[in-house]
């Protein structure tokens, strides 16, 4: 770098020395003392005489290449070729420095005004463009956040710790924007415009509760006035239009809510789908000792030990595929290995019914502490749910990785299977979770009812004790905390969330303190007066375990596209959890963490995490939809109370805020009779387009084919024709000398003038074919 | 209090420890828990008890027998930190392509090494083998003459390594060390090498055997080693002899001298 730099400021230089001799002296004495610092100089003072320079140039370009006959041309292009290379080599000239800075200077000013006049006029112009296109790009990786930290992670543990780094920013993007939206659209408008604390009954705290609203513990736990205010569904009012802006509140709110889901799943299956044309098809199967030989290393890494590391990982790499080689062709004792694996996936499975059956133990048993009242109750079991399933989350998929030992599969398919169990845990544990609430949501429902009825029997008492009194019939003014109200189960849903997704990042925090930090603190100190080499030994140093820690983020979104429609603050939140965990994760990966014995690429799997989080975000938005579908909204809370289902807002707005033609319009457009037809259309489409998209793959793969058959040929064919001593060398197996040049160089145009090996050609693509089930076995 | 679910939600993680490290469990009972029971029982030390047991098992004069009733022994009845069967095949053929004339051994335990060592050596070649406790010693003697082993082809030196390696030019009227086996104390790894390269001993082309060097392990040396350059080194990777899971490495060095 510092050397492009230098000649850089050598030809700014020389450029404006022909302009005039005090600029001249100036600039050599410059040049002479402080090298190293020129380029910065020169670079500020380019742009002053950057316009006249380009003028001249022009004028030469046009003017030359009229003169010049083609011979001429020819030798003017040696000549020019010639001084571009005494440039090259100038440095290393034994010559005075004088005489290097003249020369340089004459040198330059001549390829420059022949090169402009060999038609490359514009080059300069060009360059400088390019230039600054490449500063542009520089500036523009530098605005990508944390880029320098994930490249250094990168060069320190190799690409598969540094995808799950990627991902967590491509994470952390999704949710500022739907942050963004919940924030700008729903949040701040009903804090600026609504109704202000206080003034109804579901904003402001009831009187039994008012004492200990705002202890540090009911805020904790997201109860008191953190319950009654923006962060949470309940707060929000059912009025139309609120402020001088006339803002449809309740419409706003359901649309963001059916917005953030929207965007959510386009972005998804875009990254996806880009994900897939970037993986250009083809098999993996073939030439696998050759990709190994020629493409294993990862030039990332930029630090010995990971080195090291890389090196022990590729040679085992090849040990293993020689061992699978071997493998295939034998088959050891095939059945004690199915009954291993057999008894492990049954040992999963206890392992999975057990947690499962822990977790549905423990919220029933929190719904009798509900009941029972949650005062008379210590910390422990108010939070049991939460910290159950964290911890069952934490150490399950550590049990699971002990048992996938027993089945004895490579380590890529081990990763999957590993992955495919985690997700079941995730899975079951989440929506364990969900019935639980849904039980909840029924509960509070008939308590609502209950409490319907005691409304009206309490208003009447009210209104009959205060016309006993007073016969004018003033107002009725009562305290708005004083009115009795609903269980308001949206703003349940929410803060169980809300909770959730707290203890879970308390969770990752405290194992990532304990865990990695503490361990590491340990591991080093203590190792000088251990009795064993703990570095090397038992504990050692954690690795960073990039499924655990990929599918922790994808369930935690999964969370909050759940939660997020009854708890406005749930993006917010986990804006500010990536953030911090993106600085805490990378110190403790730094600090703490050692790369993995075996450093895999993650490129392939990138997919396979895009593809979970799509079966997550549909898994997620199904119980909210089906809680916003069929559950009636609460009758004194949120912004659609009152309404009998929470999507009769639409219709609202449709009937009262467009024009009714527009009304009429929409009811003939959702008319099944026109939905049916333009769903079968596009159904078709999709059919049509996968089919067309099938058919280029195949054309894709056939052209590749081709291109191996056509290659092997040539070298085929350049070995037959090559003297019989080179070919008995070549067979004597020093074949690694000889392939290059031959693959490479002349003899390449032969092939495209022989018959043609179609792709039909048994030769080449045989071997490939046979290998494929071979490395599938396992 | 913390309930019992939370409580029960802790279980895979023991589990999985119980499972990880099961072979660090099941060392830690052999060789301190049943080492304990039996120091209680017998009142004998564990170096007697192994002593007694080949004495009664083995047969007199034969190395062989007397290796393999050892490692019967460490391996079904109590454990003994020997080099092991597998890692002694190492160091069995690095004996024969090295051939060496002179040999030292730093902790020779009870003698089970020096036998190994012994039976490999050529004709005229002479062990000296170093050994820091008394009775220790005392055991390994025996043993080594039990093989059939006279003064001659080994010399047991009965101090501590540190106190030994200065003197052994002047003493023993030692030249060169061709091979150096290590397995005493891992902490003593490091400084021992450095009093080796000291006193001049080691000529180009002479090999350090160091056991042991992942587990326990001993990182100052292979720091050392490392950072020096005065060797060519790797590590023969190995699991820690009678005990399947846990993974330890024997390093050969091979001196270069100062370039």
């Amino acid at each position: 770098m510092e050397v492009v730099g230098e000649e850089d400021g050598d030809t700014e230089g020389k450029r404006k020395n022909g302009r005039s001799k005090k600029d001249e002296k100036k600039e050599d004495k410059e040049k002479v003392e402080k090298k190293q610092n020129k380029k910065n100089v020169e670079t500020s003072s380019e742009h002053e005489s950057s316009e006249e320079e380009e003028d001249e140039e022009e004028k030469e370009g046009e003017e030359k290449p009229d003169v010049l006959s083609p011979e001429e041309l020819e030798k003017l292009k040696e000549e020019v070729d010639e001084r571009k290379k005494l440039i090259s080599t100038l440095r290393g000239k034994p010559w005075p420095m004088r005489k290097k800075l003249l020369t340089l200077r004459e040198s330059h000013e001549f390829v420059e005004k022949y090169e402009g006049a060999l038609g490359k006029g514009k080059s300069r112009k060009l360059t400088k463009w390019m230039k600054f296109q490449r500063d542009f790009e520089n500036f523009k990786t530098a605005c990508v956040p944390w880029e320098m930290k994930i490249k250094e992670i990168e060069s320190h543990f190799g690409s598969s710790v540094a995808s799950y780094f990627i991902f967590l920013r491509w994470m952390y993007g999704i949710n500022m924007i739907l942050f963004g939206l919940t924030f700008g659209l729903v949040m701040v408008p009903e804090a600026l415009m609504g109704r202000p604390y206080g003034s109804m009954p579901r904003k402001t705290v009831p009187r039994a509760d008012e004492a200990n609203a705002m202890d540090f513990a009911v805020l904790w736990d997201f109860g008191g006035y953190a319950q009654y205010s923006v962060l949470f569904y309940g707060y929000y009012n059912s009025q139309r239009a609120i402020g001088w802006l006339k803002f449809r509140m309740p419409l706003s709110y359901f649309l963001v809510g059916v917005g953030t889901v929207a965007y959510s799943y386009m972005v998804v299956i875009r990254t996806m789908a880009r994900n897939a044309n970037e993986d250009g098809g083809g098999d993996n199967n073939s030439f696998n000792f050759s990709w190994k030989m020629f493409t294993s290393w990862d030039y990332l890494i930029g630090n010995p030990e990971t080195a090291d590391n890389k090196f022990a990982s590729i040679t085992t790499s090849f040990k293993e595929a020689i061992l699978e080689e071997q493998e295939s062709r034998k088959d050891d004792n095939i059945h004690l290995t199915r009954f291993l694996r057999v008894l492990a996936n049954f040992l999963v499975l206890c392992c999975l019914a057990g947690s499962g059956y822990l977790i549905y133990f423990v919220v029933r048993r929190s719904q009798k502490f509900a009941l029972e009242g949650l005062e008379s109750h210590s910390w422990w079991e108010r939070n049991e749910v939460n910290m159950v399933m964290s911890l069952l989350g934490m150490f399950c998929p550590m049990l699971f990785d002990v048992i996938s030992a027993l089945e004895n599969y490579h380590p890529r398919i081990a990763l999957q299977w590993q992955l495919g169990r985690i997700f079941a845990l995730f899975l079951g544990n989440l929506y364990t979770f969900i019935i639980a609430l849904m039980d909840e949501i029924n509960l509070k429902r008939e308590e609502e009812e209950v409490l319907k009825l005691n409304m009206t029997i309490w208003e009447a008492s009210l209104y009959n004790g205060t016309l006993g009194a007073n016969s004018t019939a003033p107002p009725i003014t009562v305290h708005p905390a004083d009115i009795p109200r609903g269980p308001c189960w949206e703003t349940m849903v929410g803060q169980e969330f809300v909770r959730l997704i707290v203890s879970d990042t308390m969770t990752t925090y405290i194992t990532l303190l304990i865990g990695d930090f503490l361990r590491a603190v340990l591991v080093r100190f203590l190792n000088y007066c251990w009795c064993w080499d703990l570095e090397a030994g038992f504990p050692s140093y954690s690795e960073f375990d990039v499924s655990g820690n990929v599918l922790g983020l994808i369930f935690n979104q999964g969370m909050i596209w759940m939660g997020a429609f009854y708890a406005p603050c749930l993006p917010a939140l986990n804006v500010l959890r990536l953030h911090v965990s993106m600085y805490l994760q990378c110190w403790a990966v730094m600090c703490c963490n050692v790369p993995q014995e075996r450093v895999f690429k993650a490129s392939g799997s990138n997919n396979f995490y895009m593809a979970m989080l799509l079966v997550i975000l549909f898994l997620s938005t199904l119980p909210a939809i089906y809680t916003i579908v069929t559950i009636p909204p609460s009758f004194d809370c949120g912004p659609f109370s009152g309404k009998s289902r929470m999507f009769d807002v639409i219709q609202e707005t449709l009937e009262s805020d467009f024009p009714a033609w527009f009304g009429k319009v929409f009811s003939y457009a959702s008319n099944p009779g026109l939905v049916l037809p333009f769903l079968l259309l596009m159904v078709l489409a999709i059919y049509y387009l996968q089919s067309t998209s099938k058919s280029y793959k195949q054309a894709n793969l056939e052209l590749k084919k081709k291109l191996q058959t056509v290659s092997h040929t040539v070298i085929m064919s350049s070995y037959l024709s090559s003297p019989p001593g080179g070919e008995h060398r070549a067979h004597q197996g020093k074949s690694d000398h000889q392939i290059p040049p031959s693959a490479t160089s002349p003899p390449a145009p032969r092939g495209h003038r022989m018959p043609g090996p179609l792709p039909g050609n048994q030769r080449q693509p045989a071997p490939s074919v046979q290998r494929v089930p071979n490395s599938q076995r396992h | 209090m913390v309930s019992g679910a939370i409580a029960l939600a802790f279980l895979p993680l023991v589990l999985t420890f119980i499972i990880r490290y099961r072979y660090y469990f099941v060392l830690f009972y052999r060789a301190v828990l049943v080492r304990m029971w039996y120091d209680c029982k017998t009142g004998l030390s564990r170096e007697e008890r192994a002593f007694q047991y080949v004495l009664t098992h083995a047969i007199p004069g034969d190395p062989e027998s007397i290796l393999e009733t050892f490692d019967l022994w460490c391996s079904k009845v109590e454990f003994i930190s020997n080099i092991g069967p597998k890692k002694g095949k190492i160091m069995d053929r690095m004996l024969s392509e090295h051939c060496p004339l002179t040999v030292l051994e730093l902790g020779s335990h009870c003698g089970y090494s020096t036998v190994r060592i012994a039976r490999a050596l050529p004709l005229g070649a002479r062990l000296y083998s170093v050994e820091m406790d008394a009775r220790n010693a005392a055991i390994a003697e025996k043993i080594i003459r039990l093989a059939g082993f006279d003064d001659d082809t080994v010399e047991l030196i009965a101090s501590p390594s540190d106190e030994v390696i200065p003197r052994l030019r002047a003493d023993y009227g030692l030249e060169r060390l061709d091979f150096v086996f290590m397995d005493h104390w891992k902490k003593c790894y490091r400084p021992d090498l450095q009093a080796l390269e000291g006193s001049g001993l080691l000529g180009k082309g002479s090999v350090v055997l160091a056991d042991n060097v992942l587990f326990p392990g001993a990182p100052n040396f292979i720091r050392h080693v490392r950072k020096s350059g005065l060797y060519e080194w790797k590590i023969h990777r190995a699991t820690l002899e009678y005990s399947k899971g846990i993974r330890d490495g024997m390093a050969e060095l091979v001196y270069q001298g100062i370039k």
